[in-house]
């Protein structure tokens, strides 16, 4: 007994190091390359080439300047911004309204509409661009944001549907029918009720459809031709078709585009992990 | 707990009489159709339409006439479909089989009652929170021969002293992309495995340990069928997620060297863009038989898993 307890500790000392050793090595290589977006974007544009380094010899911001100089990356910017934010709130409504329908009334088609809410949400988009891009040249949505708005909800809304109907399951029916005792119409407890009690939920949502939108490359080459209806995830894609591949500038745009995502991944993190591993969310 | 919530269900119907129940189903209908008529409009309808166009010799500007499977005979008569199928497949199966490993042995070491838990689960989140084309970009300043960090690691460390084109030579073009797919989808599994891991019962851990279990027979019987339900649902999403995936084979090589990298999604953007919109068509629909297969799979445990 007295042999097995220093053996037994020092086993459990040793596997506390090796998997603090593990996990650094990991945290290693998931962050290196996001310090080399940073580090990039901040050096010199000679020194990229010409003084390959860690860390920049000189810092300087003149990748950002330069590449916001002629307004168009900031026109992608906007775009991106009308575009992920009209998805998001058109998602939130209409689908937390499908995932109340099916999650409190039973009715004779509600099995089918989840199944074809879960088929649209896994059917791939490298599968639909190809019709899309007809259908939206017929409606004479082609290279605008409308169409891509339009567009875009083939992924968002079955997602946005799926995801809130987990969390509307959730809150208590009796809530509800109280609510109704006392007064509120079914609208008035849907809206009353069970959207502020899911309001994590809908936060949650909101942020995969605003992201999901944000980062979208796919449809946007495929759908828009002009450089006033350029995405951002488009106008970083165009400056690599280039001949000579602007590093600096090309960094310096992934900063400005990804930033912004990570901070609200930080700050918001509890309530999409739970999203993302009950609905499985692609990021 | 049901006779309370029958009898105000009860009290509720009887309030509004019969006429209500009728509005009632109406009125949930009316909340579903609008997801339901813009995913058939968006969805099913653009989905049945692409089929029929693989069958046209469609191209832009023109209807096109039904010409059988002859889009899908030219394309198996060509070295760059087998490529695709051959990249596919390949990116598919040892992408995800790494991000498995590395997601399950990541999630059991942050599963531990380490101190520092949850910063280390927020870090290795992070290539997730990061847009794919901007990952993907990133990437592709990582692998520049001069001037990329991966070769200069190499040179600062002693390990390579020689400059490697990883994504211009055939060789590692493939590995690279496979690498930079792995950092940021493996984050998926590992949080997916984290939950999975935190619902597995403690009662049965315990109760092994006092079977006399030792902590592998505790990992093979107890923990692995607890969390392979998730396992089986993130394999099969993460398959079709990387089987569609272009970002990641788009930003990074565009297919080359020589289609060294090219797979489905890329073959049918560029099929698009010769504008012979029947065969870039062909290209999605060979996809099809497969990628229906696991779609189906993988609904049908969702759907059970929600009940």
């Amino acid at each position: 007994m007295a042999d097995a307890a220093p053996s037994a500790s020092r086993r459990y000392l040793t596997g506390r190091v090796l998997s603090y050793m593990a996990l650094a090595v990991a945290v290693i290589l998931v962050l290196f390359p996001i310090y080399w977006m940073l580090a990039t974007s901040l050096k010199l544009p000679r020194d990229i080439l010409r003084l390959p380094s860690l860390w920049p010899s000189r810092f300087t911001l003149d990748n950002f300047s330069k590449l916001l100089a002629d307004g168009n990356f900031l026109v992608a910017i906007r775009n991106s911004l009308i575009v992920a934010s009209t998805v998001t709130v058109i998602s939130v409504i209409i689908s937390s309204f499908a995932a109340y329908s099916m999650v409190r009334f039973r009715y004779r088609f509600r099995g089918v509409i989840g199944r074809l809410i879960l088929f649209a949400y896994l059917t791939p988009g490298s599968l639909l661009f190809i019709p899309l891009s007809i259908v939206m040249a017929q409606l004479k949505l082609g290279n605008s944001l409308q169409g891509l708005i339009l567009v875009y909800l083939t992924f968002s809304l079955p997602l946005a549907t799926w995801l809130l109907q987990g969390y509307f399951r959730g809150v208590p029916r009796e809530l509800e029918e109280q609510g109704m005792i006392d007064g509120l119409t079914r609208f008035g407890a849907l809206i009353r009720i069970v959207l502020p009690l899911s309001a994590p939920g809908i936060a949650a949502v909101a942020i995969f459809t605003f992201t999901g939108a944000w980062n979208e490359l796919l449809f946007a080459l495929v759908l828009t031709t002009s450089e006033s209806v350029r995405t951002a995830p488009l106008a970083l894609n165009y400056l690599i078709t280039s001949d000579v591949l602007p590093w600096g500038p090309l960094m310096a745009g992934a900063v400005i585009s990804s930033v912004p995502l990570m901070i609200l991944y930080f700050v918001a993190q509890r309530f999409m992990v739970a999203g993302m591993t009950e609905g499985g969310v692609k990021g | 707990m049901t006779d309370v919530v029958s009898s105000t269900d009860s009290k509720v119907q009887q309030r509004r009489g019969l006429p209500g129940s009728v509005r009632t189903k109406l009125f949930a209908y009316a909340l579903v159709a609008p997801v339901v008529l813009l995913i058939l409009g968006l969805v099913a309808y653009p989905f049945l339409f692409a089929v029929w166009v693989s069958f046209t010799d469609m191209v832009i500007g023109s209807a096109g006439n039904f010409i059988g499977f002859r889009n899908f005979q030219y394309l198996a008569g060509t070295a760059t479909f087998w490529s695709a199928i051959w990249n596919t497949v390949t990116i598919v199966l040892i992408s995800d089989a790494l991000k498995l490993c590395i997601g399950l042995g990541l999630a059991l070491l942050v599963h531990q009652h380490l101190p520092g838990r949850g910063l280390f689960r927020s870090v290795l989140m992070l290539p997730w929170a990061m847009p794919a084309f901007v990952a993907f970009l990133t990437w592709r300043v990582l692998y520049q021969p001069i001037g990329g960090g991966i070769n200069l690691i190499l040179n600062l460390t002693g390990l390579y002293s020689g400059v490697i084109d990883w994504l211009g030579t055939r060789q590692t073009a493939m590995a690279s992309v496979i690498m930079a797919s792995v950092w940021r989808g493996f984050p998926f599994w590992f949080v997916s495995i984290l939950a999975a891991l935190q619902s597995v019962p403690r009662e049965l851990h315990e109760a092994a340990i006092v079977d006399g279990a030792n902590s592998w027979q505790r990992f093979w019987n107890v923990t692995i069928p607890g969390i392979l339900p998730v396992i089986i649902v993130t394999t099969l999403l993460s398959s079709i997620w990387t089987a569609n995936g272009f970002e990641h084979v788009w930003l990074l090589t565009a297919g080359g060297p020589s289609d060294a990298t090219m797979v489905f999604p890329v073959l049918a953007y560029f099929g698009m863009q010769t504008q012979r919109i029947g065969e870039a068509a062909a290209v999605s629909v060979y996809m099809l038989p497969v990628l229906a297969i696991l779609v189906i799979f993988a609904t049908s445990l969702m759907m059970r898993r929600e009940e």
